[in-house]
């Protein structure tokens, strides 16, 4: 510090900011799970707006300059567009059940497993591989386009996309930790029309990815117990079903809301739904669906091998059943149960058709 | 070797019922196994566990300087052909390779922290009003800066080949810190008996946002100019922290932006020496940010507002705060020239905005 050298002498200070200030005497109180997003609700700082006028980055709460340039080129400005009821929750329990696949698997659990079983589990891996992290892709690219406002549903699909990633490295991991290796991938994210990255809306792309994509891999992963062979591939599937959970949440939670506060767009949904179960068992992204290359590996895992495949395929054949009905469940608490009742949907022909 | 039989005990049966059984089960083509590039890979755990990096050996840590594959496939196994391409831009390793990216998103991971919880928030307790009120004006800029940081980032990941999904991995390390760093400050600013404050000047934030041109110059921005920045500003407000709530953000924080200020430094260092022509380019957003970040300091209210908590009040920060202010100032442009010295980047503080010319600067009293 060299002030002496300054005589003394003052800065002049302007101060006229310390009148531009926000609601002023917030107390947020910590609750028991710690100082939680939802303890921070408090007063105009809990308010998010039906439209965003933001256009700067500026926080929400703060005051806005004037002449602030338009930077953020936000198209996602209405809050019916992304907005969920509990994203503070969802955004917080990711933090708290954050993992590490290098140390929370325990890998030296692995033991050389017959070749037919090797390669099932490495095909699977490296279509896991191939399109967990479009789930990383997809939402980050929103995220940008996103009003801060909005940014409790922001955080979570932020959390998402460092969950992808963790994917992403698990089955890389797995399926080069015992004497295999990455095989063929799949293509089963490839740019086309109706595809997770094509979609111009983020509902459409929520009810995609959220909804049909991720709900079906949860079904999978819920039963990693069935095609796991030791203790760390059982923790890999436990630990992504988790993480997926909360993905399909949010999908679940934000349809739920869209329906309740933009009823204009409900027809809309209904078709998203529509193309959604038309792809749900032809779609190469599902890994119980028709794809063989995926459908074939998980049949040798759920049987024990090449030699139980009958078996196995058909405890795939009940587990795309449960996908279905996990869906439907899924999409009458988004509040759009009715169309299993009016005819819309075509749940119950391919309910019917599930081993074809 | 486990068998199948083995694994008949570590896995559950699954009830199917009448129906189920009687399926009719179709021939395997089974034309996907035996299909693969390099087999018999047998990574082991090390001491850090089985980390992202300890994957590279034989053909999967061949990582090429040209990733001409616009699809999702995984690096090393065999990719299809004749899907339509997704929109990937950055197809060359010199345009976003560092090569430390891999030990970093590991070290992210081990380093996780939460807010919520890891942070005493009962250790907190009031404070001056011009101190809370200055506090509170800096969590509104460091939350705003972390919000452009995140979209900057975001903006960019979905564009880079799945050939360096090293980087991509780290990057979503890097945007949940941001994410995270936003959650932190706009808490501290809602705990104490404050609020939010003022928007800060965007000039820096617009560098970032629209430097759509290249992810290395993006870097430039990001890293040399407004996280370094923030590094050095968040150090200064460790030593003058009031209070262990803050001293904990503020040493996370540190952690966080370390990894994305390191994987800046060496992704440069990587451009440069793979393709010097970058030279050029770099030094010109340098040159520009810099402008940028000249017209920002022009805005009193960040300045006053950590003046304020360096001098312990209004009064302080019209003496000693300022100076502390000015000493962070010249702190931050010493750590730069010296990157830029490591990177062998001809800048010479010189060329910077007289503001961050300690013997340019006018000051009172002189």
């Amino acid at each position: 510090m060299d002030q002496e050298t300054h005589n003394g002498a003052e800065f002049d200070l302007d101060l006229g900011w310390m009148e531009k200030q926000g609601e002023w005497g917030t107390h947020a109180e910590p609750s028991k799970n710690g100082l939680t997003l939802a303890d921070i609700q408090v007063g105009s700082y809990a308010e998010a707006p039906e439209e965003s006028r933001n256009l700067s980055g500026r926080p929400r709460g703060a005051v806005p300059r004037p002449g602030s340039m338009p930077i953020g080129n936000y198209t996602v400005r209405t809050k019916s567009e992304i907005w969920l009821e509990n994203a503070s929750f969802l955004y917080e329990e990711a933090l708290q059940r954050q993992w590490s696949s290098a140390t929370d698997i325990p890998w030296d659990t692995i033991e050389p497993l017959p070749d037919d079983v090797e390669q099932a589990q490495c095909q699977m891996a490296t279509f896991l591989t191939e399109v967990e992290f479009v789930a990383g892709d997809v939402p980050s690219r929103w995220v940008s386009k996103t009003s801060p406002d909005f940014y409790e549903a922001r955080n979570v699909l932020m959390a998402q996309v460092m969950d992808e990633s963790r994917h992403m490295d698990v089955f890389r991991k797995r399926a080069l930790a015992n004497g295999g290796g990455l095989m063929r991938a799949t293509g089963a994210t490839a740019g086309f029309v109706g595809g997770i990255d094509l979609a111009r809306d983020f509902t459409e792309m929520s009810s995609r990815l959220h909804l049909s994509g991720e709900g079906a891999v949860l079904t999978i992963f819920r039963m990693g117990e069935l095609m796991a062979y030791n203790d760390a591939e059982k923790a890999i599937y436990r630990l992504c079903a988790q993480d997926e959970a909360r993905h399909v949440a949010f999908g679940v939670m934000h349809m739920r809301y869209m329906a309740a506060n933009a009823p204009e767009r409900r027809e809309e949904i209904e078709s998203y739904l529509d193309e959604a179960e038309a792809g749900m068992l032809t779609d190469a992204a599902n890994p119980a669906g028709q794809l063989n290359q995926t459908s074939e590996s998980l049949s040798i895992m759920l049987g024990g091998g090449r030699k139980y495949f009958d078996e196995g395929f058909r405890k795939l054949v009940s587990i795309r059943k449960r996908q279905l009905q996990e869906y439907q469940k899924r999409v009458t608490s988004a509040g759009f149960g009715d169309r299993f009742k009016n005819g819309r949907s075509r749940l119950g022909q391919m309910m019917a058709n599930v081993a074809n | 070797m486990a068998t199948a039989k083995d694994a008949d005990r570590v896995r559950p049966a699954l009830t199917l019922t009448k129906e189920e059984l009687e399926v009719e089960v179709p021939e395997p083509r089974l034309n996907w196994m035996n299909q693969w590039r390099e087999w018999g890979v047998r990574v082991k755990p090390g001491e850090k566990g089985l980390t992202l990096g300890s994957l590279n050996v034989g053909l999967y840590g061949e990582i090429p300087m040209n990733w001409p594959d616009r699809s999702r496939n995984p690096r090393g196994a065999i990719g299809v052909t004749g899907t339509p391409p997704v929109a990937i831009q950055i197809k060359d390793k010199v345009d976003l390779w560092a090569p430390c990216a891999a030990e970093l998103y590991e070290e992210a991971i081990q380093r996780r922290w939460a807010p919520a919880t890891d942070v005493d928030w009962t250790a907190i307790h009031p404070l001056p009003e011009d101190i809370e009120r200055a506090i509170c004006q800096v969590c509104t800029e460091i939350c705003q800066y972390a919000i452009i940081d995140v979209e900057v980032i975001t903006n960019w990941q979905h564009q880079m080949a799945y050939g360096y999904h090293e980087v991509k991995q780290f990057l979503a390390t890097t945007t949940l810190d941001a994410t995270r760093r936003h959650e932190a400050f706009r808490k501290r600013a809602l705990v104490n008996g404050g609020g939010l404050g003022y928007e800060g000047p965007c000039q820096v934030s617009r560098l970032l946002l629209e430097s759509s041109g290249g992810w290395t110059e993006t870097v430039t921005g990001l890293v040399l100019v407004r996280a370094m920045f923030t590094q050095m500003m968040i150090r200064y407000l460790t030593r003058f922290a009031y209070n262990g709530v803050e001293r904990k953000i503020y040493e996370c924080v540190t952690q966080d932006l370390a990894r994305l200020i390191t994987y800046g430094i060496e992704h440069l260092k990587y451009a440069l020496a793979h393709a010097p022509e970058k030279q050029g380019s770099i030094l010109t957003t340098l040159a520009i940010g810099f402008r940028m970040f000249n017209r920002d300091l022009r805005d009193p209210v960040l300045r006053e507002a950590l003046a304020i908590v360096f001098g312990g009040g209004i009064a302080g920060a019209r003496s000693e705060g300022m100076h502390v202010f000015y000493e962070m100032l010249d702190e931050y442009v010493e750590e730069l020239l010296n990157t830029c010295q490591y990177l062998r980047l001809p800048v010479a503080i010189e060329q910077l905005p007289k503001v961050f010319q300690k013997d340019q600067r006018s000051l009172p009293g002189e």
